[in-house]
Parts: structure tokens; C-alpha cells; sequence
């Protein structure tokens, strides 16, 4: 079922730093080609992984009738209802002779396609290890609850991966930068789209099926964007395929090794005489760390809160409030 | 939005700080107006001898007392005239116009009209709380329908002007607006409307806390500063030339960001060209 493929991670953009190439030349020389050495197997797994408002769940849906039409028993089930935009949102295919569960157990996945890297990762456990395919989008959506640290400065808890770096547990890896090549034809948002394009060079479907079912799938006034992000998607990969892996064309990824930057420190500077206690940095300050005291003044209450986000400075009306970058040692706030 | 100056902008260094506390009751929105457009002319890097603050009769007019740079407070609705002289005989100076919706569009409106139609450079900051506020409440040329003043006590039944839209058809060669919550997105309108060569008209949504939110019922300062976002739509929404290309989604929302923006020529460009030719002609006799 599955073509060609290869012990390879094609990868495209940007530039990697001169550590993490020389990690990713080592980690594909550690691996051998094995063209063509996948057993197809039945049923067919492919896990579909993305953020909510990315289409994955028309990707699936594209994928399913293409099973169906080529008359294999499909089965999908999908999880999205939590997620609105920007949360996570999987969908499991199964397809083959006969398909019993409709998801897919740990470590069986054939094909992973995932929408946002960060979330490939995630789930590259599912993966067959030894047969499996990677396809992912390399660009980062990083989720709101990553940022939980809100001081300036501060790492969000968004790791990630180099591409080379799971080479490990991929048997042949593709990371493109699909909203990127999206974007290019005319919108970001057919990113998914490409990445359809990408699959479709690994599975043994007619590529007019394809067409034809990517036609019906998308609003009509978007199927001309979206069958030209469909041959992208093939493109890039048949490219990838001829030209091998493009070291110099990899995802900017933050390495881990990386010198951690020190959260900034700030000192809030309250000129009481000017504060005319209106109560609006009180109520605009996202970290609930200001109250008006008895004397209907504005007061700091847990200096630690404060983020330094400035909202209180820049909505007081009066000027009461001066929010004053210091150097890394942590400060109370006082009064002048 | 841009706020990486933030760490390095302290508004002090342009108040006269010996009139401080200012006189604006608590929670007007006009103080946070005033701080972005200080924060857009430190931004900018405009020496205080090259600025001239013009502004007018009302709360509005007042704040330009508290800038320390060349303030200029002259007789109501005629801040626009005063400032057209002072842009013409003094071309180096950067002038701005610190106005309220009653100066500039009922007592001055015929002065605002021909100033954006001249296209004077100089920019126009248009502070809009719907009321009057300093002379006690009355209705303005923006007061909405429905609400309470002094002067509509049962409800204002006149229709509103739509400045910016006036501004636009009068010949503005920079019209945007903004609201007071959105402080980064405000300093970035101001800024681009004083970098912009012509006539700049910029309208800031403000609240008056005392007057107008009290009457009507608003809440407090919170609430009603708050409350602009439901009012609002970004400047998103317009396309990237500035033009409007949606219309609004919710009913009672104005579109904010600059609206519109041309580079026709500058009066007193054309006026000075138009001078020296005439000399020129003279001489040559
Ligand atoms: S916003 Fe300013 S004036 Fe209002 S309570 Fe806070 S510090 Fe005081
Ligand atoms: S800077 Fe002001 S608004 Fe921001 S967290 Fe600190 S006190 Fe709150
Ligand atoms: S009357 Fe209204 S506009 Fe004037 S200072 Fe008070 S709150 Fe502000």
C-alpha cells in the first residue's frame, strides 16, 4: 500500500544552527535506507493531529472517502468538541479489509500527518517506529496555556524538537513548512491542504480521486487555492524525494541547549498624591495584584504578582502609576 | 502594535509636573488619551522647541497645559485657525491640535472643515466623550441617540456626526480612529498621523467618567473603559491601503485604525511654491 519510501527526514527551511546540523548529519548517517522495506499493513493507520481551526478534520474526512471510494472499510473517530481554536484536535483513520477498533493503539500508527509540529510530537509515540511515516508542518502554534509564566521574558513551556532530533523514532520523516508554501499560493490556511499533498505521494491512491474528492470537500470558491496547494504539497515532497534531505533548508527551531533567558524585573513606582482612585488599574490588572486602600488609593499587594505587563501604567489617567524596568534582582514595590 | 519604547518612555519628562495632580476628574479618559500622544512624540524623537500644542475650550482643551513644550490655548472652536497660521508661517514647527468633539465639530466644525480640506500639515487629535463635559453635560454633535445630557433629558433624539467620515469627505489627507483602552494601538495611530505630511485627523474614543457615564448609567471608570472593546472593531478589518472592506459585524461598532489616507499636496508646500513664483515673476519684470 504504501510505495517507496525512505529511511530519510526531508526537511525545508531557514537555517539550522552549526550543533544541531552536525546532530541531524550523524543521525541520518546512523540510518540506512531502506527503500521500499515498509510491509504494508492491514488495516492501515494514519493519525491526523493539528490545533483546532486548522482543518484537520477535513483532512480526515478527505482521507475516509478516499478509502471509501477505493472500497476499503473505513473507520474515523475523531476528538475536537474541547477545542476551540487552538486547542488540540486528533483524528484517527483506519482503513484496510476488515478494521475492528476505531482507534488507533500506541505504537501503530503507519502514517502520522500533523498540522502543527509541537503537536506531532506529541503524539509521535503512536507512531510505528519501525515502518512509520512522519508528515508535519513545521510551524509553531504555541497554545495560550504554554505561557502560564506571564513575566516578560519568561520561557513559555512550548518544547520542541529539531526535525534531526526525531529521526529517532520516525522510520522516514518529512517536515515542510506548509503554511509557509501555503501562504505563498494565496492563503496560510490551506496549509493542511498541502500537507494532503504530501500524503498523498505515500499512499497507493489515483491522484484524480484525489482531485475529485478535495473538490468536494472544500467551499467551491476555494477549490482552485486548494487543489493548487494539493500539487504544492506533492511537489515539494517528489522534490524532497529527488533532491534527499536539504540540510541547510531546516526549520529555526530553538535549540534546547540554548543559555536561558533571565526574566526581566520590574518595580512599581505609585505617586499616591497624583491617584485620583478611580479604580481602573484595579480592575485592568490581569494579575488581580492592585487594590484601592482604605483611603481609596491605589496599593500593591503581592509585588511577586506583578508581571511588569504595564496595563496599570498605561490606563491610569493620572499617572499614578510608573512601572520601572530594573536589573535581575527582584524588588517590592514602594511608594514615593 | 509596537510597545519596545515602553521601557524607556517616562511621561514625566514632558508634564509640567508643578501643576500635577491634573484637573481631570477621576477615571477620564482624556489622561490616557494624553499619554499616548506623548508616548507618540517621544517615540518620534520631536524636540520640545519644535512642538506646538494648539487646543481649545473644553476638558479636552486643558490637557494641553500640562505638556511641557509651546501650548498654545486659544478661544473655542478655533484651535484648527490658530494653528493654520501658526503651520503656515512656521513650517519647521510640528503642530498639534488638541481638541474635543463640541470645539471641533459644533462651535468650530466650519474652521475643522476647512482645515482638512486645506490639508495643512499638522494633525488634529480629536478627543470624542460624547458630551460637554466642562460646561455640565450638554448634548453634543456625537452624542448618541438615546442617551441622557443635560440638554436631552429624556433621551437625544438628534442623529450623530461621523467625524471621521466628515474628515475623510472634507479632505483629510490622514483620518483614523482608536479608543483609549487599546493605549499601544493609540500611540501607533498618533504617531503615523504626525510622521504623515498633510493634514492628520485623528479620533479618540474617550470616556467621561463624571459627566456622560453618570447620567447614563455606564458604571464606573472600569466598567466604561472596559466597555469600549464591545463597541470597537480592529483596524484588522480594513484592508492594508486603509479603505474599509467589511461591514460591521455587530450592530453599534465603529471600525477603528486609520480609515483613510492619501499623500495629496500640502497647502502650505503649494502656498509657498506658488509665492516664490509669483516673486520670481515680479522680479524678473
Ligand atoms: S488608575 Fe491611577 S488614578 Fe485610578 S486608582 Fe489606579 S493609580 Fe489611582
Ligand atoms: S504591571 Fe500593573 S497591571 Fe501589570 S501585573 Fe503589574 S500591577 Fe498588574
Ligand atoms: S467632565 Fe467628563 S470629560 Fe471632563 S474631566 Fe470630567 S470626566 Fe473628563
Amino acid at each position: 500500500m504504501c510505495p517507496g519510501l525512505f529511511g530519510k527526514l526531508y526537511c525545508r527551511h531557514s537555517e539550522l544552527s552549526d550543533t544541531a546540523e552536525s546532530k541531524l548529519m550523524d543521525s541520518i548517517e546512523k540510518k540506512t535506507l531502506n527503500v521500499d522495506s515498509m510491509t504494508p499493513s492491514d488495516p492501515m493507520n494514519v493519525l491526523i493531529v493539528g490545533v483546532g481551526g486548522q482543518g484537520v478534520i477535513m483532512v480526515s474526512k478527505v482521507l475516509a472517502t478516499m478509502c471509501q471510494l477505493q472500497g476499503h472499510t473505513v473507520k474515523q473517530s475523531e476528538v475536537h468538541g474541547m477545542a476551540k481554536r487552538g486547542g488540540t484536535v486528533f483524528s484517527h483513520v483506519r482503513f484496510g479489509t476488515q478494521v475492528w477498533s476505531p482507534t488507533i493503539p500506541k505504537g501503530k500508527a503507519d502514517i502520522i500527518l500533523a498540522l502543527e509540529w509541537a503537536e506531532g510530537l506529541r503524539w509521535i509515540n503512536y507512531l510505528d517506529k519501525n515502518n512509520g511515516t512522519f508528515i508535519a508542518d513545521t510551524q509553531h502554534i504555541v497554545p495560550p496555556f504554554a505561557c502560564l509564566n506571564r513575566k516578560r521574558g519568561a520561557l513559555t513551556g512550548y518544547k520542541t524538537h529539531l526535525p534531526g532530533e526525531v529521526l529517532d523514532y520516525v522510520h522516514v520523516g518529512y517536515a515542510l513548512d506548509a503554511t509557509a508554501i501555503a501562504s505563498e499560493i494565496g492563503n496560510y490556511r490551506v496549509s493542511n491542504t498541502v500537507l494532503l499533498g504530501t500524503l498523498s505521494t505515500v499512499l497507493d491512491f489515483p491522484l484524480d480521486l484525489w482531485r475529485r474528492v478535495i473538490g468536494e470537500s472544500v467551499p467551491p470558491k476555494t477549490i482552485d487555492l486548494n487543489l493548487k496547494a494539493f500539487e504544492a504539497g506533492r511537489r515539494w515532497a517528489e522534490e524532497a524525494r529527488k533532491n534527499g534531505m536539504a540540510p541547510d533548508q531546516s526549520p529555526v527551531i530553538v535549540p534546547d541547549d540554548q543559555p536561558q533567558p533571565e526574566e526581566d524585573n520590574f518595580e512599581l513606582v505609585l505617586t499616591l498624591e497624583w491617584c485620583k482612585g478611580c479604580d481602573i488599574c484595579v480592575k485592568v490588572c490581569p494579575e488581580r495584584c492592585l487594590i484601592l486602600n482604605s483611603e481609596h488609593k491605589v496599593e500593591l499587594t503581592n509585588a511577586d504578582l506583578c508581571t511588569g505587563c504595564r496595563i496599570c501604567e498605561w490606563l491610569c489617567p493620572d499617572f499614578a502609576i510608573d512601572v520601572i524596568k530594573t536589573p535581575h534582582e527582584p524588588q517590592t514595590g514602594m511608594s514615593r | 502594535m509596537d510597545s519596545s519604547s515602553a521601557d524607556s518612555f517616562n511621561i514625566r519628562d514632558f508634564l509640567r509636573l508643578d501643576m500635577f495632580p491634573h484637573f481631570l476628574c477621576p477615571g477620564c479618559g482624556h489622561g490616557i488619551a494624553m499619554r499616548a500622544l506623548l508616548w507618540a512624540i517621544y517615540e518620534l524623537e520631536i524636540p520640545k522647541d519644535k512642538l506646538a500644542i494648539v487646543s481649545g475650550i473644553g476638558c479636552s482643551g486643558r490637557i494641553g497645559a500640562y505638556i511641557d513644550a509651546n501650548t498654545f490655548h486659544v478661544t473655542h472652536g478655533r484651535p484648527l485657525s490658530f494653528a493654520s497660521g501658526l503651520a503656515l508661517a512656521r513650517p519647521d514647527l510640528n503642530v498639534i491640535v488638541i481638541t474635543g468633539d463640541g470645539d471641533c465639530l459644533a462651535i468650530g466644525g466650519n474652521h475643522m472643515i476647512h482645515a482638512c480640506r486645506r490639508n495643512l500639515n499638522m494633525t488634529c487629535m480629536m478627543l470624542n466623550n460624547e458630551v460637554y463635559g466642562m460646561t455640565g453635560g450638554q448634548a453634543s454633535p456625537t452624542t448618541s441617540e438615546a442617551r441622557y445630557t443635560t440638554t436631552s433629558q429624556s433621551g437625544c433624539i438628534e442623529p450623530v456626526f461621523d467625524a471621521c467620515a466628515l474628515a475623510t469627505a472634507a479632505g483629510a489627507s490622514f483620518v483614523g480612529r482608536e479608543v483609549t483602552i487599546h493605549l499601544p494601538d493609540l500611540k501607533d495611530l498618533l504617531r503615523q498621523g504626525l510622521a504623515h505630511k498633510g493634514f492628520s485627523f485623528i479620533e479618540v474614543l474617550s470616556d467621561c467618567t463624571e459627566v456622560f457615564g453618570r447620567k447614563n448609567n455606564l458604571g464606573e471608570s472600569p466598567e466604561m473603559i472596559l466597555s469600549q472593546k464591545s463597541r470597537m472593531r480592529p483596524s484588522s478589518y480594513g484592508s492594508v491601503d486603509g479603505n474599509i472592506v467589511d461591514e460591521p459585524f455587530r450592530a453599534n461598532t465603529l471600525p477603528t485604525g486609520i480609515l483613510s489616507r492619501n499623500e495629496r499636496p500640502e497647502y502650505g508646500d503649494t502656498y509657498r511654491k506658488h509665492a516664490a513664483d509669483i516673486r520670481a515673476l515680479k522680479s524678473g519684470k
